[in-house]
C-alpha cells in the first residue's frame, strides 16, 4: 500500500468535531481517519449533513471556534500537528501550503476588490513579493487557469465575470503559492454542467502539472468517478467505507455505499398512452422584460427571457425542458401557467388562456399546478401541512371541511407520507419530505398538468431518485402531463418522453427523447450531453 | 412530535411559538421586567380602588353603598347638604361612623383631591398623610402618579397598536403591489413626514382644547410611518417567495395571499420593534404635557409633574418622583423589548431549542436537515 511506504501528506486520525457543549452538543464528525498522499486525489463523498465539509475545514482549522471543538483526534499535515499549531503558524500554512476553493464563487470573492488585487493579496501575504513581480505572477496564474483574455481585465470587479470565470479566479488564488494540498469543497456544484466539466478538467490538469494533492468534497458520484483515485464515503459523521475508486464502485461493501450508488436516477419513462389527446399547445411564446433607461424610463431594449418557443404536450406525457441557468426555462414554465405575462397563444384543454381575466382563469387553475425547486422556500413556514395542502380545496370550495381533511389524508398517503403529519409544520421535515408535501399540494386538486420546476435539484442523490420514482408512479396512476424543467440530463432521461433544449430563450432542439439523446443534432445539445454523460462513459 | 398540541396558558401553540416562548424566558431580565410591569399596570388599572377620596364601601344604617362607583348626596348619610358627600370631612366621617363603617382605599386621595388641611403651604414635603408629598396645588403626588402612569401607558398602548395597524396595512399595500402605487405612496410619505408635528400641535391647542383622543389622533397622523419601511421591505421580499407563487398557481386572490401567506412574516418584523415604539409613544405624551401643549390642566400626567418639579426646585420630591417613574417605565419596556427581540431572532430561537443535528451544523451547511435513513 502506498501510505505504508511514504508518510502521507495529510493524515487525519480519529477526528471528532462537535458544535456546542453539554446538553446542546451536536456531534458533526464522530471519529474519522484517512490519509491523503502526495499528488493524490482523495474524494470525500456524502450527502448534506454528513460532516464532509466540517472534516475538510478542520484540516485548515477554519471552523467557528470555540463553538466548534475537537473531543479527540489529530491532523498531521506534512509532519506538523495542525490542531495544536499556533495561530501564527496556521496563518503561514493557510493559503501557502494548503489552499481551499469553496462552492459559491460569488460569495467567496470580495465584491469590492478587483480580481487582480485579490490574487495579489496572497502573494503579498506569504511571499512578500514586489508589486511588479506579483503582477507578472498574476498574469501567469490567470493564463494557468485559462483566463488568458482576462489579463486586460485584472482591474475589474468580480461581478463582471461569469460564475465559471469566478471559480477560475478562486482557483488562481488558491494556486498562487503552489500549495501542496488543495481542498476543493463542492467546487462545481453552483455551476452549469458545461462549465462544471471545464473546471473539473482544469483542476485535474493543474494537479498533474503541479504535483499537488487534492482533497475533493462532493456529493456527486460522477465527479468522484472522473477525478479521484481514492474515495471516502461519509454518512452521519463517520467514514463508512474507503478504498480505491474502482473497487468501491465495483464492489461496495457497506449498505450505505450501495444505496448511494443505486440512487442515481435510472430507467426510462414508460411509453405514454398512444391515443392521448393534446392537452397543452403553446405557439411562439415570448416573455420579454423591457430594459428601461434614463430619466423618463424609456424602453431601450428587451431581455428576451423566452423568445418564440412553440410546444405541444399530450395528456399522460412528459416534456423535459433542458437548459443552463438563465436560459429561460423556469420563465417558460411560469408563462405557460400565466403566472408571468407573456405573448403568443397558449391553448390548455382547448381553451385559449391568453386574454382571460384572473377570475376567468381561476376554474382552470384547478387543472394546472406547479412544483418548485426549493423545498424550503415553497412551503409557508407558518402554516400546518394540512392547511398548506388543503388550501387549494378551500380556494376552489371543494367539499365540506371533513371531506377536505379526508382528501388531504388521501393525497398524503399517495405521496408516501403518514396522514398523521396533518397538524405539523414544514420545519419538522427533511428536504425530500417537503418536496413530497409540495407535490401533494399540487396533486390535491386532481390536476391534469403539472409544471415541475427543477423539483429534484435541491435534494440529495438518494432522495432525488425516490422523487423521480414517485413522479413516475403518479403519472401512471393519474395520467398526468408533466412539463419537467431541469438542468440535469440524467433526470430528464429518466422521465421525459419529449425533450426541448433551451439556450438564451430559444429552443435549439426539440423532439422525442430517444432521438435527442441518441442523435443530438445541434452542437449545443452535444456539448450538454458530453458534459453530463462523459464522466460516466470514461469510468464505465 | 407528539399528537396532542402543545399548550401555553391554555392556547394551542405551534412548536415555533414554543421555541420563542423559551427564548423569551431565557432572558431573565426581560421576564422580571414583564412581571413587574404587569403588576404595576394591573394595579394602576384599578387606580379608583387604590387611590380615591371616595370610600370603596360604606355600611350605613342597614344599607350598603359603593361611593367609588356612584355619587351620593351628603343627605344620604344624614348630613345637611344635597351636594355630594365629602368623605374626608370630619363631620361626614362622624355621621357614618355613628351608624356603620366605611372602607377607604389605602391612599385616600384621588388625582384631583385638594388637601385643604396641609400644615405647610403647598407643595408640602412627604409625610405620613402624603407619602410622596403634594404638588403646588395641594394634590397628592402618589395618587397623581398612579393615575398618570395608567394614562401614559394606555395612551402609549393605543397609539402603538393603532399606528401599527395603519402602518402595516400601508406597508403591505405598497410592498405587495409595488410599481406606481408604491412610488406614489413613497413620495406622499416623504412629503408627509416633513410636516412638523410639534407646530401642528401648538396650532391645534390654540384652536381646540386637546383631549386624550385629539392628541392620539394628531400623533397617529405621523407615527404610523415608522412601521411602513420594514413591512414594505418584508412584502417586497416575500411576494417573490415560491410559496406565494404556489398560492397564486392555486388561484388564491391577492387579499388571501397578503393575509395568509405574507403578513405573518411582516408581523414578526413588526413585533421585534413594537416595544421600542411603545416606549417612544409613552414619552411622546409626557413630552407634550411637559411643554404644556398636552392634556388639559388638571389631568393626571407625568409630564405635568415634571413641569411642576422644574417650576418648584425647592420641592425636589416632585421632580424626583416624575423622573423615577418615567425612568422605571422606560427601562422596563426596553428590557421587555430586548427579550421580545431575542425571542423573534431566528438564530437565538434555534440556540434555545433542544438541538437537532444539522441545525447547529448549519453553520457550515446552512438550511439542510440531516438525511434520514427512512427516506
Amino acid at each position: 500500500m502506498k501510505d505504508m511506504l511514504t508518510t502521507p501528506l495529510l493524515s487525519v486520525r480519529d477526528l471528532r468535531v462537535s458544535f456546542g457543549r453539554g446538553e446542546r452538543e451536536v456531534r458533526a464528525v464522530r471519529g474519522v481517519s484517512f490519509d491523503v498522499g502526495e499528488a493524490e486525489t482523495v474524494a470525500l463523498v456524502g450527502e448534506s449533513g454528513s460532516g464532509k465539509s466540517v472534516t475538510a475545514l478542520s484540516a485548515l482549522r477554519l471552523l467557528p471556534y470555540p463553538n466548534a471543538w475537537h473531543p479527540s483526534g489529530a491532523i498531521r499535515f506534512a509532519g506538523e500537528d495542525v490542531l495544536t499549531a499556533s495561530a501564527l503558524r496556521m496563518r503561514a500554512m493557510r493559503g501557502d501550503r494548503m489552499a481551499i476553493v469553496f462552492q459559491e464563487p460569488l460569495t467567496s470573492l470580495n465584491p469590492l476588490h478587483s480580481i487582480g488585487r485579490q490574487i495579489t493579496e496572497v502573494l503579498f501575504v506569504h511571499k512578500k513579493m514586489s508589486a511588479a513581480k506579483a503582477r507578472a505572477r498574476v498574469v501567469e496564474l490567470l493564463h494557468l487557469v485559462g483566463l488568458g483574455e482576462a489579463e486586460a481585465r485584472m482591474g475589474d470587479l468580480p461581478h463582471t465575470f461569469s460564475g465559471g470565470q469566478q471559480q477560475r479566479v478562486m482557483i488562481a488564488i488558491a494556486l498562487a503559492n503552489e500549495p501542496d494540498l488543495l481542498i476543493a469543497d463542492e467546487p462545481t456544484t453552483a455551476l452549469d454542467v458545461t462549465i462544471q466539466a471545464q473546471i473539473l478538467a482544469l483542476l485535474k490538469d493543474l494537479q498533474a502539472r503541479m504535483r499537488m494533492a487534492l482533497l475533493l468534497i462532493t456529493h456527486d458520484l460522477g465527479i468522484v468517478r472522473k477525478m479521484a483515485e481514492r474515495v471516502c464515503v461519509m454518512t452521519e459523521g463517520l467514514i463508512v467505507e474507503q478504498g480505491r475508486v474502482a473497487d468501491v464502485f465495483a464492489r461496495p461493501q457497506h449498505p450505505y455505499t450501495r444505496r448511494l450508488l443505486e440512487a442515481e436516477p435510472k430507467g426510462r419513462p414508460e411509453p405514454g398512452p398512444a391515443a392521448a389527446a393534446e392537452l397543452l399547445r403553446a405557439h411562439d411564446s415570448r416573455v420579454w422584460f423591457p430594459i428601461k433607461r434614463g430619466l423618463l424610463k424609456r424602453t431601450v431594449g428587451h431581455v428576451k427571457a423566452v423568445d418564440g418557443i412553440s410546444l405541444r404536450l399530450k395528456a399522460g406525457h412528459t416534456l423535459g425542458v433542458v437548459g443552463e441557468s438563465g436560459s429561460g426555462k423556469s420563465t417558460l414554465g411560469r408563462a405557460l401557467l400565466r403566472l408571468t405575462p407573456s405573448r403568443g397563444s397558449i391553448v390548455f384543454a382547448d381553451r385559449e388562456l391568453q386574454g382571460l381575466s384572473w377570475g376567468e382563469i381561476r376554474p382552470l387553475r384547478r387543472r394546472m399546478q406547479i412544483v418548485f425547486q426549493d423545498p424550503y422556500g415553497s412551503l409557508s413556514p407558518r402554516m400546518t401541512i394540512g392547511r398548506i395542502i388543503g388550501e387549494g380545496l378551500e380556494i376552489h370550495r371543494q367539499g365540506s371541511r371533513d371531506e377536505q381533511r379526508l382528501r388531504v389524508a388521501e393525497v398524503l398517503r399517495e405521496v408516501g407520507l403518514d396522514p398523521e403529519v396533518h397538524d405539523r409544520y414544514p420545519h419538522e421535515f427533511s428536504g425530500g419530505q417537503r418536496q413530497r408535501i409540495a407535490i401533494a399540494r399540487a396533486l390535491v386538486l386532481k390536476p391534469d398538468f403539472i409544471v415541475l420546476d427543477e423539483p429534484t435539484s435541491a435534494l440529495d442523490m438518494s432522495v432525488q431518485a425516490q422523487i423521480v420514482e414517485l413522479l413516475r408512479d403518479l403519472q401512471r396512476a393519474h395520467g398526468l402531463a408533466y412539463l419537467f424543467i431541469s438542468h440535469d440530463l440524467k433526470v430528464i432521461r429518466a422521465l421525459a418522453h419529449d425533450v426541448l433544449v433551451m439556450q438564451a430563450g430559444k429552443a435549439v432542439e426539440q423532439g422525442p427523447a430517444e432521438e435527442i439523446f441518441e442523435r443530438p443534432r445541434d452542437p449545443y445539445t452535444r456539448t450538454l450531453m458530453a458534459a453530463a454523460f462523459e464522466m460516466q462513459l470514461k469510468a464505465g | 412530535m407528539n399528537a396532542a398540541p402543545d399548550r401555553f396558558l391554555g392556547f394551542a401553540i405551534t412548536p415555533l411559538t414554543r421555541r420563542r416562548i423559551e427564548a423569551f424566558k431565557a432572558n431573565r431580565r426581560g421576564v422580571w421586567s414583564l412581571a413587574i410591569f404587569l403588576v404595576l399596570f394591573v394595579v394602576s388599572l384599578f387606580a379608583e380602588v387604590v387611590a380615591n377620596d371616595r370610600p370603596i364601601l360604606v355600611w350605613y344604617d342597614g344599607g350598603l353603598y359603593a361611593p367609588f362607583l356612584r355619587a351620593y348626596p351628603e343627605t344620604t348619610f344624614g348630613g345637611q347638604f344635597p351636594t355630594e358627600a365629602d368623605y374626608g370631612d370630619p363631620e361626614v366621617r362622624r355621621l357614618i361612623g355613628a351608624k356603620g363603617w366605611m372602607l377607604t382605599p389605602p391612599i385616600p386621595y384621588s388625582y384631583r383631591t385638594v388637601a385643604w388641611d396641609l400644615p405647610v403651604p403647598a407643595p408640602s414635603p412627604p409625610d405620613a398623610q402624603h407619602w410622596l408629598g403634594t404638588d403646588d396645588q395641594a394634590r397628592d403626588v402618589l395618587a397623581r402618579t398612579i393615575y398618570g402612569f395608567r394614562l401614559s401607558v394606555l395612551f402609549g398602548f393605543t397609539l402603538t397598536i393603532v399606528s401599527a395597524v395603519v402602518g402595516v396595512a400601508a406597508g403591505a399595500v405598497q410592498g405587495y403591489f409595488g410599481g406606481w402605487i408604491d412610488l406614489a405612496f413613497q413620495r406622499f410619505m416623504e412629503v408627509w413626514s416633513s410636516v412638523p408635528t410639534l407646530y401642528v400641535l401648538i396650532i391645534l391647542t390654540s384652536i381646540v382644547e386637546p383631549t386624550f383622543w385629539w392628541l392620539l389622533g394628531i400623533l397617529l397622523l405621523f407615527s404610523w410611518m415608522g412601521f411602513v419601511g420594514v413591512v414594505r421591505a418584508e412584502f417586497l421580499r416575500a411576494r417573490n417567495f415560491d410559496y406565494v407563487r404556489a398560492a397564486r398557481a392555486l388561484g388564491a386572490s391577492d387579499p388571501v395571499i397578503i393575509v395568509r401567506h405574507v403578513l405573518p412574516n411582516a408581523v414578526v418584523a413588526t413585533m421585534t420593534f413594537l416595544p421600542f415604539i411603545l416606549a417612544g409613544s409613552v414619552t411622546a405624551l409626557t413630552g407634550l404635557d411637559f411643554l404644556g401643549i398636552g392634556l388639559p390642566p388638571g389631568s393626571p400626567s407625568l409630564g405635568e409633574l415634571l413641569a411642576q418639579g422644574k417650576a418648584n426646585l425647592q420641592a425636589p420630591w416632585l421632580g424626583i418622583t416624575g423622573f423615577v417613574v418615567i425612568a422605571l417605565i422606560l427601562s422596563l419596556l426596553i428590557f421587555i423589548g430586548e427579550a421580545v427581540r431575542d425571542a423573534f431572532d431566528p438564530r437565538k430561537a434555534i440556540a434555545a431549542s433542544p438541538p437537532t443535528p444539522g441545525m447547529s451544523a448549519g453553520i457550515v451547511e446552512p438550511a439542510h436537515q440531516p438525511p434520514r435513513p427512512a427516506e
